[in-house]
C-alpha cells in the first residue's frame, strides 16, 4: 500500500515537471511594429530622425521615453532580423536595444531627484522589461548558441548569440 | 444720459465679476474659502442670471453703438469704456464656462517648471501636481502652437510659483493683447463706432477678459501682420503672420489673403483694404465652421472673424456676425442648466447658437421684401 502511494506521488511529480515549463508572467506592454530595416534606403533616414528626436525629447521624462522607445524599436528590429537569419544585423540591433534600455532608469532617477513622481513611469519600465524578457526568452529557444558570420572579402565574426540573449535578459530582469 | 449709461455699464460689469465667483470649481483648493457651490446646486437660477447678464451685455453694447452712431460717444468715452471693462473684468473668475486658462498654466508648468516637452509629456504624468485636481485636459499634450507656449513663459514666471498670481497674470497678459489689438484697429479705421463693434462686443469681452482665451493674442499678430503689410513692411508682416499661426494654427487661413496682397503688390495694383478685410473675415469664418469637424465650435472661436468686423461695410454680414456672437454666448446655457455634455446638450447648443442668426436673417429677408414691394408700388 505504502509503495503504491509512493509510486503515485513520483508519477505526479514527474508529470508536473514534464508538462509544465517555466514562463514569465505575461506583460500587457505593447511593442511597436517593425520599422524600416537595414538595407532599406529609408533606414538611413530613420537613423537621422533618431538623432534629431533625441533633442525633441528633452527633459528627464522625455529622455526616459526616448530611450525606452528606441530600445523597443531595436528589440523588434533584432527579432525580425533574427527570424530572417540576419544574425550579424540582429546582433547589432540587440546591442543597440540594450544600450538604450540601460539609459532609461538613470533618467527616472534624475526625474525623482527633480521632485517628479516616477511611480507611473517606473511601472511602465517594469512592464516593458517584462515584455522584452518574454521576447528574448522566446528568441533564445529558437536561435543557435553561436554563429560564425562570414561576410564577403572580410574576416569571419563569431557571434555568441546565447551569451548576448542571456546578457540582454539580465539587463531587463534588473528592472522587473 | 451718457454718464448714467457708462456708470450703469460699470456696475453691471462689477456684478458680473461677482457672479463669476459662483462658478468656482469645488476642487480649486486656492479659492476654497469662497466656494459656494451655488452654480451646482441652483442650476436653473444660475442659468437665468447668466442669460440676464448676456442680454444686458448686448443691450449696453447696442446703446453704445447707437450713441457712437449719433456722434455722442467720442474717443475719450471709448477709452473710459475700455478701461472700465478691462479693470472690472480683470478681477472676474476666469473658468466660468471653460477651463482653458488652467490648461495654459499647466502647459507652461510642464515647459518651464518641469522642463519637459509639452508636446510629448501630459500634465497627468506629474501625479502629485495640485493642478490635476481641477484642470480638465490633464490627459492631453499641448494643444497650442510653440510661440504661444513661449509667450506664456512671461505670465508663468512672473507668477513666482503662486497659483493665484499666475492665474491673474495670464488674465492680465491676455488683456494687454486685447488692448494692443484695439490700438491697431484704431490705427486702421480711425473710427470710434467701428472700434466699439469689436471692443465692446460681449463675446469678445467675455472670452478675452473673463475667460482669458488666447484667440485675441493670435488675432493681434494677424492684424499686426496686415498693418505691417499696409505700411510696406512686407517681410515683417509675414513674420507676424507666422507668429500668429504658431499661436493657434487657425490663422493659417489668412494665407490666401496674403497671397492676394502679394499678387496685387507684384502687379503694382492698388490694394482695396475693404476687400482684404472682407476676404480675411470670410476665411476666418470658414475655419470657424470647419472646427466643428475637429471637435466642436467653441464660442471663443468667434473672435477669429469678429476681429474684422470694424472694417466690414456690408451691414448684412455685420448683422450676421453680431447675431452669431449672441448665439455663441447662449451656447453655454444647455450645459449650465443640465450639467452634462451628453443627452440633449449637444443638439440644444446648436439650436441656441443658430436661432439668433436665423431670426436675424428672417428679419432681413422680410425687410428686403417690404422694401422691394415699396419700390415696385412707387
Amino acid at each position: 500500500m505504502f509503495v503504491k502511494t509512493k509510486f503515485i506521488i513520483v508519477i505526479i511529480i514527474f508529470l508536473f515537471c514534464v508538462l509544465t515549463s517555466s514562463a514569465f508572467a505575461k506583460s500587457e506592454y505593447v511593442l511597436p511594429y517593425p520599422s524600416t530595416m537595414p538595407g532599406s534606403i529609408f533606414y538611413k533616414v530613420s537613423l537621422v530622425k533618431e538623432k534629431v528626436m533625441q533633442y525633441w525629447y528633452f527633459g528627464s521624462f522625455g529622455q526616459f521615453f526616448y530611450n525606452l522607445k528606441q530600445s523597443d524599436k531595436y528589440l523588434v528590429e533584432a527579432k525580425t532580423l533574427f527570424e530572417y537569419n540576419q544574425y550579424l544585423l540582429g546582433f547589432q540591433a540587440l546591442q543597440k536595444s540594450n544600450q538604450y534600455f540601460l539609459k532609461t532608469k538613470p533618467y527616472l532617477i534624475k526625474a525623482q531627484s527633480e521632485g517628479k513622481d516616477i511611480s507611473e513611469n517606473s511601472n511602465i519600465l517594469s512592464n516593458a522589461a517584462l515584455k522584452h524578457a518574454e521576447v528574448l526568452t522566446d528568441l533564445e529557444g529558437r536561435l543557435p548558441k553561436s554563429f560564425i558570420w562570414t561576410p564577403e572579402k572580410d574576416k569571419p565574426t563569431n557571434l555568441n548569440l546565447k551569451n548576448m540573449i542571456e546578457e540582454s535578459i539580465d539587463i531587463r530582469e534588473k528592472y522587473l | 444720459m451718457k454718464k448714467i449709461l457708462i456708470l450703469g455699464y460699470f456696475v453691471h460689469l462689477l456684478l458680473f465679476s461677482i457672479f463669476s465667483y459662483f462658478f468656482i470649481d469645488p476642487n480649486l483648493i486656492y479659492l476654497r474659502n469662497i466656494y459656494t457651490g451655488f452654480t451646482f446646486d441652483y442650476r436653473g437660477i444660475t442659468t437665468f442670471i447668466y442669460l440676464l447678464f448676456i442680454l444686458s451685455f448686448f443691450v449696453f453694447y447696442f446703446l453704445f453703438l447707437k450713441l457712437a452712431g449719433k456722434k455722442l460717444l467720442n474717443q475719450k468715452d471709448l477709452i473710459i469704456l475700455v478701461a472700465i471693462t478691462i479693470i472690472s473684468l480683470f478681477f472676474s473668475y476666469p473658468a466660468l464656462v471653460s477651463y482653458d486658462i488652467f490648461n495654459y498654466i499647466a502647459t507652461a508648468k510642464v515647459s518651464f517648471y518641469y522642463l519637459e516637452n509639452p508636446y510629448l509629456i501630459m500634465p497627468i504624468q506629474f501625479v502629485n501636481d495640485p493642478l490635476l485636481l481641477f484642470m480638465q485636459a490633464a490627459n492631453k499634450t499641448a494643444l497650442y502652437g510653440p510661440f504661444w507656449i513661449l509667450l506664456t513663459s512671461f505670465p508663468f514666471m512672473l507668477g513666482l510659483g503662486q497659483f493665484l498670481i499666475t492665474l491673474f497674470n495670464f488674465k492680465l497678459f491676455v488683456a494687454i493683447f486685447y488692448l494692443l489689438t484695439l490700438y491697431l484697429m484704431y490705427k486702421f479705421s480711425k473710427n470710434t463706432q467701428d472700434l466699439i463693434l469689436f471692443a465692446l462686443n460681449p463675446l469678445v469681452v467675455f472670452e478675452s477678459l473673463v475667460g482669458g482665451h488666447n484667440d485675441i493674442v493670435m488675432m493681434f499678430f494677424a492684424i499686426a501682420s496686415l498693418y505691417l503689410f499696409k505700411n510696406k513692411k512686407m517681410l515683417l508682416g509675414l513674420v507676424f503672420l507666422l507668429l500668429s499661426i504658431f499661436i493657434k494654427f487657425a490663422s493659417i487661413f489668412l494665407i490666401p489673403v496674403f497671397i492676394y496682397l502679394l499678387i496685387q503688390k507684384i502687379n503694382k495694383k492698388e490694394i482695396s483694404w475693404d476687400k482684404v478685410f472682407f476676404i480675411a473675415s470670410i476665411s476666418m469664418f470658414t475655419i470657424f465652421l470647419l472646427s466643428s469637424f475637429r471637435e466642436e465650435i467653441y464660442p471663443w472661436y468667434g473672435i477669429w472673424f469678429l476681429t474684422f468686423i470694424p472694417f466690414i461695410k456690408n451691414s448684412l454680414l455685420r448683422g450676421f456676425y453680431l447675431s452669431l456672437s449672441f448665439g455663441l454666448l447662449v451656447r453655454y446655457i444647455p450645459y449650465m442648466y443640465l450639467g452634462t455634455y451628453f443627452g440633449p446638450t449637444p443638439i440644444l447648443k446648436i439650436i441656441l447658437m443658430v436661432t439668433p442668426v436665423f431670426l436675424f436673417l428672417t428679419y432681413k429677408a422680410i425687410k428686403i421684401g417690404i422694401n422691394s414691394r415699396l419700390v415696385k408700388k412707387s
